[in-house]
């Protein structure tokens, strides 16, 4: 592509700087960029659909009829990000994860942060996140999140922020693998010329981090699924498939005399650690809602007995939620005695009169959240909305005030994506997963989302979201 | 007061049940108010004993083999004392009991049930509160079943004990009141009145104070408690998941009687 023009770009882009020139981490890949014939990446893009789909990569959408499978889309331009930014990004992760088990810690025991005055009570305890059956349990290693989705984003002037924490069942992690299993497929002599860290040892990592949580010597551990119609049920087959244990649905494990057991031809075998991606609700027919048939009779029983381990914890919801997000600096401060490493979007809690007042009267420059919402369902982007739409979010947050939070829309990095024209720039965020077991790390990496239309920054596969290679550039590379 | 206790439940299945699993609340735990003189589970197999996230005893019972019923008795003796007031438990923050529950939803018809007589102090005015939803719908057995939440058993204008309760819950909660539902068993001179029972206690002024909206009293001098919990779903005497067994039969019994010589 000898003839290809840089886009212009406005804001923080992560491949092109203010004037058109290439930044530094980039510049080994826009070297071989222009080494390639236009017809050759056209080509190679249609294989990266085709392998996705016969590797079975979809997607199913809520809301859409019932059996719609999407495939991701997939960007063949990769999102580097620079080694020393990696080191950065990996110490806060793993200081926001560290301060988050310890405050579910905290308000799962003794409740200093509340005694202390720091988060009122009634945000704790009276938050549906917050599971009475987990008050004075013990947990291993006193982890609580062993898997965490730490989702961030960086603004107009490159400042990272994070934008929300992930602490029930975050999702993504096999397009962090699979993505870059396609680039290596597609374009080995990428790899060869820049040293690229490695993702690939993921679930290994995964496995030793749910071992560690065990105090069994060889403990046997499964993956519990919802079943084939859930949107992630790819991952849960993959992840099960490549730390090579047991994916099972609820069916499959019973209780008994204290402990819990997966039915097997050859007879009962016990199990220590389920690695589960069925949310709280639905884990225990008879501890929580009592018509799911996805969970275990009996398996919240044993979990409060210490009789197996789950990961994550029963409860962990009130640490993601988003009125509680607010006050993850102050948990840093509090339990570590430490300052943030990465910092907190600035955020109204619309439950406080003065900081509604100012929503109200801010709307179409804001982003309103639902607190308890997810996957981009129930928000407003003010800058994208129509009058209209916004004249009925003002209703909504009016009738129920404490279910909003508000932050300023971020303009979000862009990182170019491949179009037909060429290569354009498109809106991206960053979720790098922490394990935590005895300690916290993370593989150098992590899933970069992409808005995939022009000028759109909902970046959630569930809204049309796509994906790329996340590419951490070790020293001395580029 | 000494009460003897008999409660037997008996389930009965069309077809073959291939496995179950059931979480039994059937065994009341020790208090200032209760003292537990002896109490036995009688269960087709051993069950394990532990308790869930309200302190309450739990034991759970897997059948895996393939039955076609359940029997289940619980009996002892337990002395009722005359205290005023229930141990202070505060292993849990009280407001997780102001929290909405999945049978204790309100609809304008309860808030507007809820907000009348606001002006008055909160006993008192939880006591008028008791008095309005027992005359909105009279003790009917049979009227609701035990799936009914709030809002359709007051619609309906007719239950039993456990939609009273569900309806007073959902009242204090629209206030803010913590409140928490309670199972157990009810003396009565009346051999025919349901010894089984439900009714609520409510959060005020640090401490647990009991609302028999049925009975329409405040004093349980003659209740045994079982288990708390937000609604009926957490503190229900027996809930179970079964893997077949077609159409269920339920035939339970509780009788509660005065034991021993000091009739009063």
């Amino acid at each position: 592509m000898r003839s290809l023009s840089l886009p212009e770009v406005s804001g923080y882009d992560e491949m092109i700087q203010p004037g058109g020139k290439v930044r530094d981490s980039y510049k080994g890949y826009h070297r071989w960029l222009l080494g390639q014939a236009r017809d050759n990446l056209v080509r190679k893009r249609k294989e990266a659909e085709l392998q996705f789909h016969r590797v079975g990569i979809t997607f199913n959408v809520y809301g859409e009829e019932n059996g719609t499978e999407r495939l991701i889309p997939f960007d063949a331009l990769p999102r580097v990000i620079p080694a020393r930014d990696w080191r950065h990004l990996e110490a806060g992760a793993i200081q926001r994860v560290r301060a988050l088990n310890h405050f579910l810690h905290d308000i799962y025991h003794d409740q200093a942060i509340v005694r202390d005055g720091r988060i009122p009570a009634e945000q704790i305890f009276g938050n549906s996140q917050y599971q009475p059956c987990m008050q004075d349990v013990d947990l291993p290693n006193q982890v609580y999140s062993q898997v965490s989705g730490v989702d961030l984003i960086r603004d107009g002037e490159g400042t990272w922020y994070v934008l929300e924490d992930n602490l029930r069942t975050p999702s993504g992690v096999s397009y962090m693998i699979e993505n870059r299993r396609m680039m290596m497929r597609l374009f080995p002599e990428l790899f060869a010329h820049q040293s690229v860290a490695p993702v690939e040892h993921y679930p290994s990592l995964l496995l030793e981090t749910l071992q560690e949580d065990s105090g069994v010597a060889y403990p046997t551990v499964v993956l519990l699924t919802p079943g084939r119609f859930n949107s992630a049920y790819f991952e849960h087959a993959f992840l099960a498939q490549q730390m090579g244990i047991e994916l099972v649905e609820g069916a499959d494990l019973f209780v008994k005399d204290g402990f819990v057991y997966m039915r097997t031809t050859a007879g009962p075998q016990r199990v220590d650690v389920i690695y589960r991606r069925i949310d709280d609700d639905y884990l225990d027919p008879l501890a929580f809602r009592p018509d799911s048939m996805l969970g275990v009779p009996g398996l919240l029983s044993v979990y409060r007995q210490g009789n197996v381990v789950l990961a994550n914890a029963v409860g962990t919801g009130v640490g993601d939620d988003k009125s509680i997000y607010p006050y993850v600096p102050e948990m840093i401060r509090f339990y570590l005695d430490e300052e943030p490493i990465l910092s907190n979007v600035p955020t109204w809690q619309c439950r406080d009169p003065k900081a509604l007042d100012h929503v109200l009267a801010h709307l179409p420059e804001l982003v309103v959240k639902e607190v308890h919402g997810a996957g981009g369902y129930g928000m407003l982007v003010g800058p994208a909305a129509s009058q209209a739409e916004i004249a009925a979010f003002r209703d909504r947050l009016k009738a129920r005030p404490d279910n909003y939070i508000a932050q300023p829309t971020l303009s979000l990095s862009t990182c170019p994506i491949f179009v037909d024209e060429g290569i354009a720039p498109r809106h991206i965020d960053l979720r790098p997963f922490v394990l935590s077991g005895k300690e916290s790390r993370l593989v150098p990496g992590g899933l970069t989302r992409v808005a995939m239309n022009a000028g759109s920054l909902v970046v959630n596969s569930s809204q049309g979201g796509g994906t790329k290679d996340t590419w951490v550039l070790e020293d001395g590379s580029c | 007061m000494k009460l003897s206790i008999r409660h037997r439940t008996e389930y009965r299945y069309s077809e073959r049940v291939r496995h179950s699993t059931q979480y039994l609340r059937l065994t009341p735990r020790p208090s200032r108010r209760q003292r537990i003189l002896d109490w036995h589970l009688d269960l087709p197999e051993r069950a394990e004993r532990a308790s869930d996230g309200f302190d309450n005893i739990l034991h759970v019972l897997t059948l895996d083999q393939p039955h076609q019923g359940i029997e289940l008795t619980a009996r002892g003796q337990v002395e009722i004392t005359d205290e005023d007031s229930e141990d202070d438990d505060d292993r849990l923050s009280p407001l997780v009991f102001a929290r909405v529950s999945p049978l204790t939803g309100a609809d304008p018809a309860l808030i507007d049930l809820a907000e009348s007589h606001l002006s008055t102090p909160v006993l008192e005015r939880l006591e008028r509160l008791s008095e309005r939803i027992l005359a909105d719908m009279p003790f009917t057995p049979g009227a609701t079943d035990v799936a009914s939440d709030a809002i359709s058993a007051y619609q309906g204008g007719r239950g039993v004990c456990q939609d009273h309760t569900h309806v007073f819950l959902a009242c204090c909660r629209v206030q803010g009141i913590p409140a928490r539902y309670v199972s157990g068993y009810l003396y009565s001179d009346d051999s025919e009145h349901v010894a089984s029972h439900a009714w609520a206690e409510v959060w005020q002024d640090g401490g647990w104070h009991t609302f028999d909206v049925t009975n329409q009293t405040r004093r349980p001098r003659h209740h045994l408690k079982l288990a708390v919990g937000l609604d009926y779903l957490d503190a229900c005497p027996v809930r179970g998941v079964r893997y077949g067994g077609g159409v269920e039969s339920l035939k339970a019994v509780a009788r509660v009687r005065q034991s021993g010589a000091d009739h009063q």
